[in-house]
């Protein structure tokens, strides 16, 4: 036992960092790792690509509890019709526009929060601050649904008895009967249900900045602010970077839940998005098909974004994820 | 080709067999349910005559079926007086799983993994998926009493796509003399007070209608502190009716779903003239403040919020949609804000056609399902439940106990009447979910008690209070049906709504199509400004005719022709 502990340790620090080559004797001392590793490989292939073989649905006319072998098979047929549907651009455009709003709101939104958190000298207060702004973060989208509605209603609703108090509108506002309030809306509801959230990560972050760095500013004379600007945010770069990139690869998830609460026939242009155009046309329909193929149109779209947003990051020298 | 591309060859190779040996393993078993239904008698037989022996040995043999039951629901108590009787007497014992969540995601989830209870409450796509086993056999073997009780409706409950009959409908087959007392279809409905304040005034018109309401909102602008609400829309998700349905009633036809069947053709009525004229209408009305600003921005759960609060006067929509919100009404003593159900018309030349003789619902009631371990037994088990005997304990209860029986006719007591009221008490004390999906005599049992203890008439007479009474007296009618036409016999096709446009079809897309259509400009067109409102209509019409209408309209017209082809007698 002692002797292969010996060798693997030998094994795991080659004296130079050469590309070794890879034989049997070096795989026979590492067998213990190897063995480690088979699980973990197992588990990734079962639940990560073993699944993909489900996309073989896409091309067919699925009917469920009947073989593979005796599927219909129709090529692009699914994604004709998901591309040529007249609803389709507008849903797609929703996606991502809501996509977007709720990246950029939740990353300004999560950032500036985690600075004006951390100028809080009291720990009490900032403890409360970050407690009151993470509970939401654990309530169900019909739930948090539930309170946006309730909220914007022109019976009693907090928005409007609010604005009409400060003299801003004269009349009540029915904020969920107009398309154009509706990105907003759903923008804004995804701020406060994760904001707190997400702060938490970016405070983490700065908790690791090196603490002479502010006493050095300090010495030559930097504001708080100007701490903030050059000490503090540089610090978090990294972490902002690579979450950004993360995120990039999930605008197509603008979500379901809310866009699905909320919306109503008034709205339906500004609210449907892919998820609920597949739901609607594909799931409820028992055509699975077509809902696999608007999976694979949305996972290749975000690996795309997602490898365009890394190769960027590359390219301006910051940080990246692969 | 290099060593380490033919390691990669190879290895992809063994993946690929591995793979298929797998799939074709899934598909082995999946194919073999083809089968089943063919086979599923010859299993039948050889249990049969097992149960059979067990049967003339007098001895009961203790065995356990498992429901699945497609709606929400409790359980009952462990100890649950009826599911006690029926152990003692047959052997069954019932595991019950209600669904939980959404009931597309559960069924998508069985499917995929062929996973079936015993019995499944019906759905199409069950069905589709090849679920359940066909029945014909073992009823005509093993069930004689379900037969007999089915013989009438036999042809209708054959599955039109391939003849087999999978699902045993749990309404509409009727026996001896049919009382009511209760309308549970759709109406134009309005608060009893507003009846009352203008004198119980016939209401047979649209226009009528909304001049009460009108009035009525001028004279009470607010109810108990809330302002009053003329009339609301609900048009949220699946319950959609509340603002697609109200023109097909107002001609004077009945509730065919999407379509208007005339001489056995069917064609939608969405963007045709009458429905025209019903927007305008709420059009005209939203522009006197009439219609609810939220109505169509709420989902359901505010809709019953309002109703409850008692400050709608008046809506469309089908009476067991929003009885909750009238029980509620009832609890809080406010009965004069409860609501009266109009069959209303254009105009009255026009014989309201809103109640209709209640129809076999072939998307609900029992399955058996293909994963059964002995169907016979379960076949047996609700063949003896279809017996009187057995009905009447399972809709009245146990004489003595939950009903008393006088001259021959059954009544309750107020205690039982308070005990039957009670969601706890019933727990222990009924099968109600079971009962309410098992094949079940409707009308009355051959002693002429009603099926059902509120359409007893004693029993309905006794439950009337007293402003109920002043109301119903009036107009001098019984109960509140009797505002409706008596229906005459259903055409043999109806109704329309419950083709099964079958899954993924091009039919089932422009039906969707046309309800996405409908949801989205018919509150843009109620709401507009009156000027806009023609142009608002030609958009949607236009798009109707982009959508394949004509599909859904064909697919509605086979099936049409194939009913009254199959079910005429």
């Amino acid at each position: 036992m002692d002797e292969t502990l010996g060798k693997e340790s030998a094994a795991l620090h080659p004296k130079k960092k050469k590309k070794q080559p890879i034989t049997w004797s070096l795989i026979k001392n590492q067998k213990q790792l190897i063995w480690m590793s088979v699980p973990l490989l197992l588990y990734i292939i079962l639940f990560a690509y073993v699944p993909v073989w489900g996309w073989t649905m896409a091309f067919q006319n699925y009917r469920p509890a009947r073989a593979f072998s005796e599927q219909e098979w129709v090529g692009f047929k699914q994604f004709r019709f998901l591309f040529t549907d007249d609803n389709f651009l507008r849903v797609l455009r929703n996606t991502l526009a809501m996509g977007i709003i709720n990246l950029v709101l939740g990353f300004v939104t999560a950032i500036v929060l985690a600075l004006l958190l951390n100028e809080i000298r009291k720990v009490f207060w900032k403890r409360l601050v970050q407690t009151v702004s993470y509970l939401p973060h654990f309530l169900s989208w019909i739930i948090v649904t539930g309170i946006v509605a309730t909220s914007l209603s022109i019976n009693d609703g907090i928005v409007n008895i609010v604005l009409m108090k400060l003299h801003i509108i004269s009349e009540p506002i029915l904020w969920l009967s107009q398309g154009k309030y509706f990105w907003g809306i759903v923008g804004a509801s995804h701020v406060w249900k994760e904001v707190g959230w997400n702060t938490i990560i970016y405070l983490a972050a700065i908790a690791s900045i090196d603490p002479a760095l502010y006493e050095a500013a300090e010495i030559d004379g930097a504001s708080r602010y100007k701490k903030m600007r050059f000490v503090t945010l540089p610090g978090i770069k990294a972490t902002i970077v690579i979450l950004l990139i993360m995120s990039v690869g999930h605008v197509l998830e603008a979500g379901f839940e809310v866009q699905y609460l909320l919306g109503n026939g008034l709205v339906v242009d500004w609210s449907e998005t892919i998820d609920i155009f597949v739901l609607k046309y594909g799931l409820a329909q028992g055509n699975y098909s077509l809902a696999t193929a608007g999976g694979i149109f949305k996972t290749v779209v975000s690996v795309t974004l997602l490898l365009m947003a890394n190769w960027t990051a590359k390219r301006l020298g910051e940080e990246r994820l692969l | 080709m290099g060593g380490k591309k033919k390691a990669v060859y190879k290895l992809s190779l063994i993946v690929l067999l591995s793979l298929s040996f797998t799939l074709s393993g899934c598909g082995g078993n999946n194919s073999g349910n083809g089968n089943k239904a063919g086979t599923a008698a010859d299993n039948g037989g050889a249990t049969a005559t097992q149960t059979a022996a067990a049967d003339t040995d007098g001895k009961i043999e203790p065995f356990e079926i498992s429901f699945f039951i497609g709606e929400a629901g409790q359980q009952p108590t462990p100890d649950n007086k009826i599911f006690k009787k029926i152990k003692e007497e047959t052997g069954a014992s019932f595991n019950f799983e209600y669904l939980a969540g959404d009931i597309n995601q559960k069924l998508g989830v069985m499917i995929a993994g062929q996973d079936y209870p015993d019995v499944m409450t019906g759905n199409t796509k069950l069905t589709a998926a090849g679920a359940y086993q066909p029945l014909e056999d073992l009823i005509e073997q093993y069930a004689p009493n379900l037969k007999a009780h089915y013989a009438d409706y036999w042809n209708m409950m054959k599955d039109p796509n391939d003849g087999h009959i999978y699902i045993l409908p749990n309404y509409g087959v009727y026996n001896g003399e049919v009382n009511s007392a209760w309308y549970s279809g759709p109406a134009f409905w309005i608060q009893k007070a507003v009846l009352k304040e203008f004198g119980y005034p016939k209401v047979k018109t649209l226009d009528e209608y909304f001049d009460l309401i009108a009035k009525y909102k001028e004279k009470y602008p607010k109810i108990d502190g809330s302002p009053t609400i003329g009339f609301e829309i609900l048009n949220s998700d699946w319950r959609n009716w509340g603002l697609f349905n109200a023109p097909q009633h107002l001609i004077g036809h009945p509730n065919d779903g999407g379509v208007v069947v005339n001489d056995g053709v069917a064609e939608i009525f969405a963007d045709k003239d009458y429905a025209k004229k019903y927007y305008q209408k709420l059009n005209e009305m939203n522009q006197l403040g009439l219609i609810d600003k939220e109505t169509f921005v709420q989902n359901y759960d505010q809709y019953m919020a309002k109703l409850s609060s008692g400050t709608v006067l008046g809506m469309f929509d089908q009476h067991w949609n929003f009885s909750a919100a009238e029980d509620s009404l009832t609890t809080q003593g406010k009965i004069e804000r409860t609501y009266v159900g109009l069959p209303l018309v254009y105009d009255t030349a026009t014989t309201d056609y809103y109640r209709d003789l209640a129809v076999l619902n072939l998307n609900n009631g029992f399955g058996i399902s293909i994963n059964a371990k002995d169907p016979v037994k379960i076949i047996k088990l609700l063949d003896t439940l279809i017996s009187e005997d057995w009905q009447k304990t399972l809709a009245w209860g146990i004489e003595g106990e939950d009903y008393i029986v006088e001259n021959g006719r059954f009544m309750k007591t107020q205690e039982q009447r308070d005990n039957a009221a009670d969601p706890t008490w019933q727990m222990a004390n009924k099968a109600k979910t079971l009962f309410g999906y098992l094949p079940k005599i409707e009308g009355s049992y051959s002693d002429g008690n009603s099926t059902d203890a509120s359409a007893q008439p004693e029993e309905y007479a006794a439950s009337v209070k007293p402003y109920d009474r002043e109301v119903l007296d009036a107009y001098g009618f019984n109960s509140y049906v009797d505002f409706f036409s008596k229906p005459p016999a259903n055409p043999v096709y109806y109704p329309a709504w419950s083709i099964d446009l079958v899954e993924g079809s091009d039919a089932k897309i422009a039906n969707t199509k046309l309800n996405e259509l409908s949801t989205k400009y018919l509150p843009k067109a109620i709401l507009a400004d009156p000027a806009d409102f023609d142009s608002v209509w030609g958009d949607y019409t236009g798009d109707i005719q982009k959508a394949n209408v004509k599909a859904y309209e064909d697919k509605i017209n086979e099936q049409i022709k194939w009913r009254i082809e199959k079910w005429s007698k």
